[in-house]
């Protein structure tokens, strides 16, 4: 599972650097000497193509793909999720470790954590 | 009788009731008892109103003295059983996709850019100075992220109790519990308390979360791992007013371990007896008394 995650980052890789186009065998050789098989890397762009992050164009007899978004697009758009509000109405695709604070809750939030580390040690002290 | 205090009930359990809660602070002692209670009391009004539709729909096929008044209040109830009922089931099915849709999207995007942890596979690490920490549920294919900036702030018993809190919310399926409301409050977005309950049930979900990642880890880790992560970004983005989940976590910690020991026996004896009272007192003394008659009838 990891290895096929690994594979498709290479992929990627292949493909954000490359200057247009490639094929299965072109990013086959672009990887170098992995001794993947070339099922194996179009299988990788078959599901890099499910998840809508390359596109495909038929060249001859077969399909040179492209990345659909550039790094940074896709960064982008990673981090507008993770970092989207909770207040809106659409159902969170994630869980939070913790919302953020505005700046006069940051002030109530040191006290309260005072008081945490302050009966922590009593404990200590105490046992 | 039974179609229009079937009515009310919901109507009450719609309402009233949740307003109540809402203002309650010792579901916070028992989470775990505190999100069964606001699932009864969501379950109970849908139950209600669902059954005052059905038993209406009865009144109507076996007619005795139909005047037109009565006519009329019945087939309203009856439309709005249907609209509740459909509207319900809808939103489940929309939100249920709507955020697997964009979970298995954020999940692509972060397996592409984000890091595996040497140490834990789970793990993710984005190359991201924002302090910040989540998780992706999912089915065997869970993901905690965490960006640069969290592990160059938290020193290794924080990121611990952190990821502590995280599995806690995997493995419990929390965001099961979370979609379920966010399913309801988008299905009634003005009317009934949805959004109190959805409020309630997401701090609530966080407690138990905490709970558990301060029996490993203990609270002063989990304290500052809060205040790090909860003041670290620049735009503040949490819930609106005063008392911040974030808030209420950390005053729970710096509460008195023998006193919340104490406190959550009550509380959640209170809290599921309530539960109990509102699944199970209307069915025992309308549904079932109007099931039997409506057998003799119908017999």
């Amino acid at each position: 599972m990891a290895r096929l995650g690994d594979l498709e980052r290479a992929v990627m890789d292949v493909l954000w650097d490359a200057d247009g186009p490639r094929t299965v065998r072109a990013v086959m050789d672009a990887l170098g000497d992995r001794g993947l098989a070339y099922t194996t890397v179009m299988t990788v762009l078959d599901r890099l193509d499910g998840k809508q992050l390359v596109t495909r164009e038929r060249e001859g007899r077969a399909f040179a793909y492209s990345p659909a978004h550039d790094r940074e697009q896709l960064t982008a758009e990673l981090m507008r999720e993770a970092l989207a509000g909770a207040g809106d109405d659409r159902a969170s695709a994630l869980v939070r470790f913790a919302e953020q604070v505005s700046p006069d809750e940051a002030a109530a939030l040191q006290a309260a954590l005072a008081r945490v580390v302050a009966r922590s040690t009593d404990d200590t002290a105490g046992s | 009788m039974t179609p229009v205090l079937l009515g009310v009930i919901g109507l009450l359990l719609a309402h009233p009731v949740p307003a109540l809660l809402a203002r309650a602070r010792w579901p916070y002692r028992a989470p775990r008892a505190g999100i069964v209670l606001w699932q009864s009391l969501a379950l109970a009004a849908v139950l209600a109103v669902l059954g005052a539709g059905l038993s209406t729909a009865l009144w109507l096929v076996t007619p005795q003295d139909p005047s037109v008044l009565r006519i009329a209040v019945h087939v309203a109830v009856l439309a709005l059983t249907v609209l509740v009922g459909g509207r319900l089931a809808w939103s489940i099915v929309t939100v249920g996709r709507d955020v697997r849709a964009r979970r298995r999207r954020h999940r692509d995007l972060v397996d592409l850019l984000a890091r595996v942890d040497d140490d834990e596979p789970s793990l993710r690490i984005l190359a991201d100075e924002l302090p910040m920490a989540y998780c992706l549920p999912g089915v065997g294919a869970t993901r905690v992220v965490v960006s640069a900036g969290t592990l160059d702030r938290l020193d290794a018993a924080e990121v611990d109790a952190v990821l502590e809190h995280e599995r806690a919310h995997v493995r419990a399926r929390h965001d099961l519990v979370l979609e379920g409301f966010t399913a309801l409050h988008r299905a009634f977005p003005r009317g009934p308390r949805g959004d109190a309950a959805l409020h309630h049930s997401e701090v609530l979900v966080e407690l138990l979360a905490d709970d558990r990642a301060r029996r490993r880890c203990g609270a002063v880790p989990l304290a500052r791992a809060l205040v790090t992560l909860g003041t670290g970004a620049a735009t503040p983005q949490g819930a609106l007013g005063a008392g911040s989940a974030v808030q209420v976590r950390l005053e729970r910690l710096g509460d008195d371990p023998d006193e919340v020991r104490a406190g959550r026996l009550v509380s959640a004896v209170a809290a599921y007896a309530a539960s109990a009272v509102v699944l199970v007192a209307p069915t025992l003394f309308l549904a079932v008394p109007w099931i039997a008659s409506a057998w003799q009838r119908l017999a």
